[in-house]
């Protein structure tokens, strides 16, 4: 399978190392979700500063709103997911309105950890119903693996009661041929050790999930030649004025990021045997809407330069 | 030069580290962590940070949840770091506390216990505060450095000691230890609904969880007082004058727009804003360079080693990579130049530290950042 035909299926969910640029993924594929004739919703789990209002310029609210054809965003604030949860779960109005309105039953529900997790997994299968492909963005990946992790710990920890098969409901969710998850990273040494470490948890603590692919985002291409390499460094012995300093400094830059490129693509594919798909550095002068269109460009013409090779 | 930074890690007993992930907030709690010990003082950087890149930064494969001393050769202060491992931390806590043997092995060996301790998210900003609250209060050091996780949950780190000590209210744990008749009667005293409340939570988790988790309650009860105390008291440290936060973040719009969200929540909250630190500014002084004029002739006596026409493709090559950083650094600064009208005027309190070649994970590194940062 081509790495865009997951826009096919029914949940992608995208996580990586904060700052990777897990948002602007996650919004390039539900643009190209979107421009293929899907109902297409981008989801952010009670962002405290919602990702997709910087790159759609609107508050995206509990209830999806759409932002462009077929393109929808919404944010599960905690407390609405909670009450829409409650009254789907429970039977019966006057059941509702005690449990949200009983102070103790707030406080368990709010501090109990992983409650938090489960209603939000809850929710993302009940807007599956209304969506043909549901995006998550989700948290960072230490974050976003205890959530995942939640559906399994659920099943064993509830021997029975609505919260168990809600916990069942979520895993199977996880493990349909249908869900992926992907990992974003960069290539520099930190993050490529956290995206492993996280890939190889996921792995082990989520099994059935399906996660093959890692995008290597802002990578560069090499394009010196080892002489090339060498005449620059050579260049760069012994050079005075702050001017010079500069603009070598300029060019030993790109050299390194290129080299950082090619050696994060190595460490990648051969620990996690996972495909590894590149997407350039992409210039942020055109402000976030722009990076997203050319992010999906970039994913739309590495998945094809794989299948045709 | 950053005379006001320096005052800061002369006199406050904690730093908290704010920013979003990926601007190198835990290299810089580390540079801090540094260069305070370098001053003299006994440091310890502490971080709670699940991905646990610090031993990475400090040049080391890993550090445990135990203070470990970091080798920084001839200093009259001492670095120490930590990696806040969240279960060993809650076992700790529960060994230290327990009242007896008895209830400490009931509560280690229940389910409940060990699932909250082990898998779950909030537990790690749960056990970050007591770790906090534990280093500080030993007295060990003369500052700690805390670096929190990246920007969506640091802030469920300021909040988890209340959200834990209001659940810890004993008029909720009562409602759940009363026997039956009790609860009726303190449920009507209290809420006026707590029966139907009670078989309301059995219905939602299944009765054999209520048990479970009625067990753990029971035999945490004695404990409750001193983690309660203990919240408060967290609650303190980070509002105390020796308290200050400092945010961290990169020249690039998602990370500044947090740092304009913590500048916020930290003013709303009343909390000590140290200043904002933007690391990885490039290089560059915005004006455009003449690779001929600047290094045509160091270029043409290399090239008689070389291959004919290299030197004209590298001195093409570095006019490009020139332009391009150009056009990232004025970015940059219109991006620096928001956030230092952000600060009000406060233009003291707003550190740039230039990126630096190569990743930082060595002391050596570590040592330039400091002299970026500092001086």
């Amino acid at each position: 399978m081509a790495f865009v035909d997951l826009i096919y299926g029914r949940l992608v969910m995208v996580t990586g190392k904060g700052g990777t640029g897990k948002s602007s993924v996650s919004a390039a594929l539900g643009r190209l979700a979107a421009a293929q004739g899907r109902k297409t919703l981008v989801l952010e789990i009670d962002a405290q500063n919602p990702a997709m209002k910087a790159i759609y310029g609107v508050e995206p609210g509990y209830k999806p709103m759409e932002v462009a054809p077929n393109l929808y965003v919404a944010n599960l604030h905690w407390l609405q997911n909670l009450s829409e949860w409650v009254s789907r779960v429970l039977p019966g109005g006057r059941v509702v309105r005690l449990v949200l309105g009983n102070p103790l039953i707030q406080s368990f529900l709010e501090v109990a950890p992983g409650n938090r997790e489960t209603i939000a997994l809850s929710k993302i299968g009940w807007l599956m119903e209304d969506f043909d492909l549901v995006v998550v963005d989700l948290a960072a990946s230490g974050h976003a693996l205890a959530m995942l992790e939640v559906p399994n710990t659920m099943v064993g920890l509830f021997p029975s009661g609505p919260i168990r098969k809600e916990g069942e409901t979520a895993l199977a969710m996880l493990q349909d041929s249908q869900s992926h998850l992907v990992l974003v990273g960069l290539p520099e040494d930190m993050v490529v050790n956290e995206t492993i470490e996280t890939f190889e948890a996921i792995r082990e603590k989520v099994p059935g999930l399906s996660m093959d692919t890692i995008l290597l985002n802002r990578s560069s291409v090499p394009s010196l030649t080892e002489e090339e390499h060498g005449f620059l460094a050579a260049l760069s012995d012994g050079v005075k004025s702050p001017g010079a300093e500069e603009l070598l400094w300029a060019g030993r830059w790109e050299s390194q990021l290129e080299e950082a490129t090619a050696e994060a693509e190595e460490r990648l594919t051969q620990r996690l045997q996972a495909r590894v798909i590149q997407i350039p550095r992409l210039s942020h002068d055109g402000g976030p809407q722009q990076l997203v269109h050319q992010i999906a460009a970039a994913l739309v013409r590495a998945s094809s330069a794989r299948t045709g090779s | 030069m950053n005379a006001s930074l320096r005052e800061l890690i002369a006199s406050k007993r904690l730093l908290v580290c704010v920013g979003s992930g990926g601007v190198g907030k835990t290299t810089m709690a580390a540079t801090i962590g540094l260069r305070a010990a370098r001053e003299g003082r006994k440091v310890l950087v502490l971080t709670i940070d699940p991905a646990r890149r610090l031993a990475n930064s400090l040049g080391l494969d890993s550090i445990g949840n135990v203070e470990t001393q970091i080798d920084i050769g001839e200093s009259q202060g001492e670095l120490w770091a930590m990696m806040l491992d969240t279960k060993t931390t809650f076992d700790d806590l529960i060994q230290r506390s327990a009242p007896d043997d008895d209830t400490r092995n009931a509560i280690l060996d229940n389910r409940i216990y060990q699932t909250l301790s082990a898998h779950f998210s909030g537990s790690q900003e749960y056990m970050a505060g007591e770790a906090l609250y534990d280093v500080v209060e030993s007295g060990r050091y003369e500052l700690v450095v805390l670096d929190t996780p990246p920007a969506k949950n640091a802030l469920d780190f300021l909040e988890a000691s209340a959200r834990l000590s209001k659940f810890l209210d004993p008029r909720v744990i009562g409602v759940f230890l009363a026997p039956p008749e009790d609860r009726r009667f303190l449920g009507r005293v209290v809420y006026g609904t707590s029966a139907v409340v009670f078989r309301l939570l059995s219905f939602v988790f299944g009765g054999e969880f209520l048990e479970d988790f009625t067990e753990f309650l029971r035999n945490f009860e004695p404990m409750y007082e001193g983690f309660r105390e203990r919240h408060e008291a967290v609650s303190t440290l980070l509002r105390s004058p020796t308290t200050s936060f400092l945010m961290v973040c990169a020249p690039n719009e998602p990370s500044m727009e947090v740092a304009r969200f913590f500048n916020d929540e930290l003013q709303e909250r009343g909390l000590s804003r140290g200043g904002v630190v933007v690391n990885q500014v490039l290089p560059c002084e915005g004006e455009a360079l003449d690779p001929n004029a600047l290094l045509g002739e160091a270029a043409s006596s290399l090239q008689a080693e070389f291959e004919p026409g290299t030197s004209a493709r590298i001195l093409a090559r570095l006019g490009a990579a020139h332009r391009r950083l150009r056009q990232h650094a004025h970015i940059e600064r219109k991006l620096i130049d928001d956030i230092r009208s952000m600060m009000h005027g406060e233009t003291n309190t707003l550190y740039e530290v230039p990126r630096l070649e190569g990743e930082v994970h060595d002391l050596g590194s570590l040592e330039r950042a400091a002299a970026l940062l500092f001086d």
